[in-house]
C-alpha cells in the first residue's frame, strides 16, 4: 500500500480506536483526533500533488488490488480531511467552558472518527461493491451521532435518516449486483470484475438495456444518500438535529461523496450507452432538486434547516453539472470543492449561535451583529459564499455551470437554473438580515468566548476568497484531470 | 422444457421467500412478522447452498452457512427480544390496508416480471427463473417499509429487502465475490443492531414505536 494512501486512512481509524479503549473520556482523546486528523489531511493534499505531477488521468497514483487513487478520489480525499479536521478541531471535547458529559464527548469522537474513515474509504477503493459497502457504512456510523442529546427531534431525525439511506442504498447494491449479473452472463468470472477500471473496459460490450436498468437503481440509490429530490426527505431532519461538527460532515462531504459514486456509475454507464440517457436523468433528478431546495428556503424558518435546504439546492446544481458535459461535470466539481468549504463553516458557526441564543428560529435571533460580531460576520460571508455573490468561489462554479448549459445549447436549462438561483438569492438574503440586524433579545450574553475557532473559520472563508478570485493553477489542473477521467 | 431439478429448486425457494413477505402483509401481529422473516432466511441460505451444489462453488456454501447463522438464527434470535418488549403493539391501521397492500404486492410481482424479461434472454443460467422472484420480493419488500407504521415493521421490512439483493445475487450471479459478501454482511449486522438501539430509543422517548407518533419535524 503506498505510504500516502496509509497515512490518509490510518489515522482516523487509529484516533476511532483510541477513543473507543479510553474510558473514561480523557481530553487528550480529542487532542489525539486532531492530530490524527492533520496527518490524515496532509496525506491527502501529498496525494493530490503526486496525481497532479503524475499528469495523466489514466495513471493513478496508488494502485493496489485493492485501492486506486486517481484525480477524483485525491479530490474527494481532499476535500473530506479537510472537513474531517475542521469538525475534529472545533468539536466537543477539547477543553473551555462549555464542556459537555463526557460519555457523550467519548461517543462523539468514536463515531467522528469512524464516520470520516469510513468516507476516505469510499472514494479510494477501487472495488465498486466495496465501495457501495463503505458508503452503507458512513450512514450507519453518522446515525449513531445524531441524536447526541437525546430529544425527541433527535430521535425522530435519525430514524427517517437510517431508515430512508439504508433502504435506498440497499436499491444502489442492486443495481451493483444487476450489473455484475451483466458481466459474468457476459463475460464469464473474471477477479476484479467489480473494480471500476475493469467494469468501464467491458461496458461496451455488456447489455445497454440491462445496465440502463442498474443504473437507474444506483442513481436512486446513492441519489437519495446524495440528498436529491424527490429522495432528500431525510436530509433537512438529519442536517438540522445533529451536532454541528457532525452536519457540517454530513451536508460539506458526506452528500459529495455519493455524488462520487453516480459521477462512477455514469461513467460507466456512458461507455455503454449513449451518455444521452443518464444525462437526462440527472438533468431530471437535478433540476427538481434546485427547485425543491430554493422554494424550501423562501418559507424556512430555523436556520439550520435553511442550511439543510441550501445543501438540496447545490447538489441539485452538482448534478445539473454532471450533465452537461466536460464544461458542467468541471462546474459540478469545482462546485463539490466550493460547497463543501462553505457549508461546513456556516453550519459550525450555527452551531454557535445556537449554543449562545438556545433556538434554532430564525426570528429568535435577532442582532446577531451586536451579540457575537464576529461569529456574526463570519456567518454573513458564509451565506454570502452560498448565494453565490463574488468574490467567492460559487460565484465562479455557478457561473461556469450556467456557461456549460449554453455552450451545450441547452438555454432552457440556463433559464431556470439562473431563476431558481435569483429565488434563493432573495430568500436567504431576507433571512440573514432578520438574524444580523434588530433588538437583542434580553437574557443573552454579549461578546465572542473561545475565539480561536473563529480563526479557523477566517482560514475558510481565506480559501473561499482564493478559489473566487484565482482559482489556482494546481487546483483547476485536479479537477481537469477528474474530468478526464470519467469523461471520455 | 427439460425439468432441471436446480431450476426447479430455486424456483420453489424463490417463491416460499416472496411468499413469507406477502404474509407479513396479512398478518398484523408482529410475532407472525418475525416467523415470517426467519423462514424467508432458511429458504435463502437453502437456496445459496443448493446453488452452490449444483454450481460446483464451495464458496457458496461457506455464504449459506453465514447466512443462516447470522440471517436464520441471530438475527431473529434479536427480533424475538425486542418483540417480547413491543409485541403487544399491533399493526392495527397501517397506512394501506391489507387488501389493497396485497392488491399493489400482486402488480408490482408483475411490473417485476415486466423489468426482468430482458435479463432472461441474455442469460441462459439454470436459476434464471429466480430473477424476477428475487425483484418482486425487492419490490414487495419495498411496500413493506413504506406502508406500514410500526418501526418493528419498518425493520423487518429493511431486512427483507436484503435478503430479496442476496437472492438476486445468488440467482444471478452465483454469488459475489467473497470479500464483498462479507462487507456485506458486516453492514447488514451493524445496521440491524443501529437500527434496533434506535427501536429502543424511540420506545423510551415516545412510549410507542408507532412512527406516526413522529411528527415533531415538519417543512
Amino acid at each position: 500500500m503506498n505510504p500516502s494512501l496509509s497515512l490518509l486512512l490510518l489515522p482516523p481509524l487509529i484516533a476511532g480506536i483510541v477513543a473507543l479503549v479510553v474510558r473514561p473520556y480523557r481530553r487528550f482523546v480529542a487532542w489525539v483526533s486532531v492530530v490524527c486528523a492533520a496527518v490524515s489531511f496532509a496525506a491527502s493534499v501529498a496525494l493530490a500533488v503526486a496525481v497532479v505531477q503524475a499528469g495523466t488521468p489514466d495513471d493513478p497514483v496508488a494502485v493496489s488490488t485493492l485501492w486506486r487513487v486517481d484525480a477524483l478520489s485525491a479530490l474527494l480525499a481532499v476535500c473530506i480531511a479537510f472537513v474531517a479536521l475542521l469538525a475534529s478541531a472545533l468539536g466537543p471535547g477539547l477543553g473551555g467552558a462549555d464542556e459537555e458529559d463526557p460519555a457523550r464527548m467519548r461517543q462523539f469522537r468514536i463515531f467522528t472518527n469512524a464516520f470520516a474513515s469510513t468516507m476516505l474509504v469510499a472514494v479510494t477503493i477501487q472495488n465498486v461493491a466495496l465501495m457501495w459497502v463503505a458508503i452503507e457504512a458512513t450512514t450507519i456510523t453518522s446515525a449513531m451521532v445524531i441524536p447526541l442529546t437525546r430529544t425527541k427531534a433527535s430521535v425522530e431525525a435519525s430514524w427517517k435518516y437510517l431508515l430512508i439511506c439504508s433502504v435506498g442504498i440497499a436499491l444502489a447494491f442492486a443495481g451493483t449486483v444487476l450489473a455484475y449479473f451483466d458481466f459474468v452472463a457476459t463475460a464469464g468470472e473474471v477477479p476484479g470484475a467489480l473494480n471500476w477500471t475493469v467494469l468501464r473496459e467491458t461496458a461496451r460490450v455488456l447489455h445497454p438495456q440491462l445496465l440502463q436498468t442498474a443504473f437507474a437503481f444506483v442513481l436512486i440509490g446513492y441519489g437519495t444518500k446524495a440528498g436529491l429530490a424527490p429522495m432528500h426527505t431525510w436530509l433537512p431532519d438529519a442536517h438540522s438535529e445533529a451536532p454541528s461538527p457532525v452536519s457540517a460532515m454530513m451536508s460539506g462531504v458526506l452528500l459529495a461523496v455519493a455524488m462520487y459514486a453516480i459521477a462512477r456509475w455514469k461513467a460507466v454507464v456512458d461507455a455503454a450507452v449513449d451518455p444521452w440517457f443518464t444525462n437526462s436523468l440527472l438533468l431530471g433528478f437535478g433540476l427538481l432538486s434546485v427547485t425543491i431546495g430554493a422554494f424550501s428556503l423562501v418559507i424556512q424558518r430555523h436556520y439550520k434547516r435553511m442550511l439543510a435546504y441550501s445543501s438540496v439546492e447545490h447538489m441539485g446544481l452538482v448534478a445539473v453539472g454532471l450533465a452537461l458535459g466536460p464544461l458542467g461535470t468541471f462546474a459540478a466539481l469545482l462546485h463539490v470543492v466550493n460547497h463543501a468549504v462553505a457549508k461546513s463553516m456556516s453550519f459550525l458557526l450555527a452551531g454557535r449561535i445556537l449554543h449562545r441564543y438556545d433556538t434554532t428560529e430564525i426570528g429568535g435571533v435577532t442582532g446577531l451583529l451586536r451579540v457575537m460580531p464576529w461569529t456574526g460576520s463570519l456567518f454573513a460571508v458564509g451565506i454570502l459564499a452560498l448565494v453565490g455573490l463574488p468574490p467567492f468561489g460559487l460565484f465562479v462554479s455557478e457561473f461556469l455551470l450556467i456557461r456549460a448549459a449554453i455552450v451545450t445549447s441547452r438555454f432552457w436549462v440556463a433559464g431556470v437554473v439562473l431563476v431558481l438561483l435569483l429565488t434563493v438569492f432573495v430568500s436567504l438574503i431576507a433571512h440573514l438580515n432578520r438574524m444580523l440586524y434588530g433588538e437583542m433579545p434580553s437574557g443573552v450574553a454579549i461578546g465572542e468566548t473561545r475565539s480561536w475557532p473563529l480563526v479557523a473559520l477566517a482560514l475558510s472563508v481565506g480559501v473561499l476568497i482564493v478559489l473566487g478570485v484565482t482559482l489556482p493553477q494546481p487546483i483547476s489542473t485536479l479537477i481537469a484531470q477528474s474530468v478526464r477521467g470519467v469523461i471520455r | 422444457m427439460v425439468a432441471d431439478p436446480l431450476s426447479q429448486l430455486v424456483m420453489l425457494g424463490s417463491s416460499g421467500m416472496l411468499l413469507t413477505a406477502l404474509i407479513v402483509l396479512w398478518r398484523k401481529g408482529i410475532p407472525a412478522y418475525v416467523t415470517a422473516y426467519r423462514w424467508q432466511s432458511w429458504l435463502l441460505a437453502a437456496i445459496t447452498a443448493t446453488v452452490g451444489y449444483y454450481g460446483h462453488d464451495p464458496q457458496l456454501y461457506w455464504v449459506a452457512a453465514v447466512l443462516l447463522a447470522l440471517k436464520g438464527i441471530a438475527i431473529p434470535a434479536l427480533l424475538r427480544t425486542m418483540q417480547r418488549r413491543f409485541g403487544a403493539e399491533r399493526e392495527a391501521t397501517p397506512y394501506v390496508n391489507t387488501e389493497t397492500s396485497l392488491a399493489i404486492a400482486g402488480v408490482l410481482v408483475l411490473f417485476a416480471y415486466v423489468i426482468a424479461r430482458p435479463w432472461m434472454t441474455i442469460t441462459n443460467l439454470p436459476t434464471r427463473q429466480g430473477l424476477p422472484l428475487a425483484l418482486a420480493l425487492l419490490f414487495v419488500s419495498l411496500l413493506i417499509v413504506v406502508s406500514r407504521k410500526k418501526a418493528m415493521t419498518q425493520v423487518i421490512g429493511f431486512l427483507m429487502l436484503e435478503n430479496a439483493i442476496a437472492l438476486l445475487a445468488a440467482v444471478g450471479t452465483y454469488g459475489v465475490p467473497l470479500l464483498v459478501e462479507f462487507g456485506v454482511f458486516l453492514d447488514a449486522l451493524m445496521g440491524f443492531l443501529v437500527m434496533q438501539i434506535f427501536v429502543y430509543h424511540i420506545h423510551e422517548t415516545f412510549d410507542t414505536i408507532d412512527v406516526e407518533a413522529l411528527t415533531r419535524l415538519r417543512h
